[in-house]
């Protein structure tokens, strides 16, 4: 039996947007995984402490089956199960930094320049998205990454839709500094290389 | 007022703005060139974060989560030694009867995962179940004794901290893969794990099933998948699934395919282990 998942570009095709009710429940939860994985990739900062949190996310989802409303959209109910996982993990630490707040941290910073154009890597980009304060990093993390409506992704966060515009917003302004500093440092390394 | 602005350029670009709100943001747009670039700023900067992260839903799932997902519990690490294909020695007094019973169903049922997986994936069924317990004891004591030898060889590198290759990587690998090929019976293939976040160091020497065999070292920043160390070497025996092995803290993976035998060793989770082993056998095949 394989388990390569092959979705296309388009993974908003993998689940259905409301789950028929004859799909079984392990089943509909094998086929969102692929996604739960690359939301908790963007939430944690490796791949082991991602597929972890997917893990307790399936666990707890089995354990509450009985709460899932037939009708409503699977993959919403298991983003928000992550997210609650995932802010009890960062509270349970008490590393969650405030709003607004984004770590003393640079791309590039502490490795070597490896490619002399100013391009940022993929990893440069989801190393930027890790810096961003969680609740920006979770809203960008549903609504550009995984596609979903302003008002999805707040019925995911439990907040207004107000709130996410403003995270979002902050989160790409963020992005687009990170980005900038990013690309400003290569092509100084590729000037001084010169 | 340039967090607003921004808030409003975002929302636009995201398809949430309409009606009146929407035609104001397109007479600002066409009245100002600022605004124009920042729009294409921001567009691009969405585009690069959805790129970054594209290809992790096509990635292998980890068996642990498909298991998680199926509501099969996974062992705990020091419960591993029970899938080994050698008898394993009598457990404690101290576990109860009814616990050891559920650990060794979970045992069982992890361990026909794997296999039944990896004949899929290795040979669209070509290869023939491994043995499982009730293998002969001559072939399970040669199995744990080169397990045993990849584990070793295994620490070896790692406690050299990467030196010990014989033939380090080097811009052309053509050329390494030729060197380390001379004492070989058959060509050796470099696998390329680079969309595993593994770099190439290097290659030597090791014996595998009593005959010469690579051993190929990546070494990754990410300390939850490597190092790892690929021994692919030839073999005589018939094909076998992959079979996973624990020594102390390493995951091994051990199967034959075609002539060939092959053995990951690394320190990551085994459903990454299976992930890169799948990605290996696929490319052994294919170059």
């Amino acid at each position: 039996m394989s388990h390569r998942w092959n979705f296309g570009e388009s993974s908003e095709r993998v689940v259905s947007l409301v789950t028929p009710a004859s799909v079984r429940f392990s089943d509909q939860l094998i086929a969102v995984l692929p996604r739960l994985r690359r939301f908790a990739a963007g939430l944690t900062r490796s791949a082991s402490e991602a597929d972890d949190l997917v893990q307790a996310a399936c666990e707890r989802a089995l354990a509450r089956e009985h709460q899932f409303q037939e009708g409503t959209r699977f993959d919403s109910w298991m983003f928000r199960i992550v997210q609650t996982i995932w802010i009890d993990q960062l509270r349970a630490r008490d590393i969650r930094k405030e709003d607004g707040d984004i770590a003393e941290d640079r791309l590039g910073s502490d490795e070597p320049v490896r490619r002399v154009e100013a391009r940022l890597t993929l990893a440069e980009v989801r190393r930027a998205v890790s810096l961003l304060p969680p609740d920006q990093r979770s809203t960008l993390m549903l609504v550009t990454v995984e596609g979903l409506s302003y008002k999805q992704a707040a019925e995911v966060a439990g907040v207004p839709i107000g709130t996410i515009m403003s995270r979002l917003a902050r989160a790409r302004i963020a992005l687009q500094q990170l980005f900038d500093a990013g690309a400003g440092e290569r092509r100084s390394a590729s000037d001084a290389s010169a | 007022m340039q967090v607003h602005s921004d808030e409003s350029l975002v929302a636009y670009l995201d398809g949430e703005l309409a009606g009146e709100e929407r035609a104001r943001i397109e007479a600002w747009l066409d009245a100002d060139p600022a605004a124009r670039d920042r729009l294409l700023a921001l567009a691009e900067s969405a585009t690069l974060v959805r790129n970054a992260f594209a290809a992790i839903v096509n990635e292998p799932v980890p068996e642990r989560l498909i298991a998680a997902a199926r509501g099969e519990t996974p062992m705990p690490a020091a419960e591993a030694e029970v899938i080994r294909l050698r008898p394993a020695a009598a457990k404690p007094a101290s576990v109860s009867s009814w616990r050891r019973h559920v650990q060794l169903a979970a045992a069982a049922g992890l361990f026909g995962l794997l296999v039944g997986a990896g004949a899929g994936y290795l040979g669209n069924g070509i290869l023939a179940p491994s043995g499982g317990p009730g293998a002969r004891p001559a072939e399970t004591v040669a199995l744990d004794n080169w397990l045993d030898n990849a584990a070793g060889d295994y620490k070896l590198m790692v406690n050299a901290g990467g030196t010990l290759v014989d033939v380090p990587a080097s811009p052309d690998n053509g050329e390494v893969l030729q060197k380390i090929s001379q004492n070989l019976s058959q060509p050796v293939r470099l696998p390329d794990l680079k969309p595993w976040g593994l770099t190439f160091q290097g290659a030597r020497l090791v014996v595998l099933e009593g005959r010469p065999a690579a051993q190929l070292e990546y070494t990754t920043d990410n300390k939850a998948i490597g190092p790892l160390a690929l021994i692919i070497g030839s073999t005589k025996q018939p094909d076998l699934a992959p079979t996973p092995g624990q020594r102390q803290d390493l995951k091994l993976l051990y199967w034959r395919h075609q002539g060939r035998a092959t053995v990951l060793v690394g320190q990551s989770d085994l459903g990454y282990l299976w992930g890169i082993a799948n990605d290996v056998a696929w490319q052994l095949d294919a170059i």
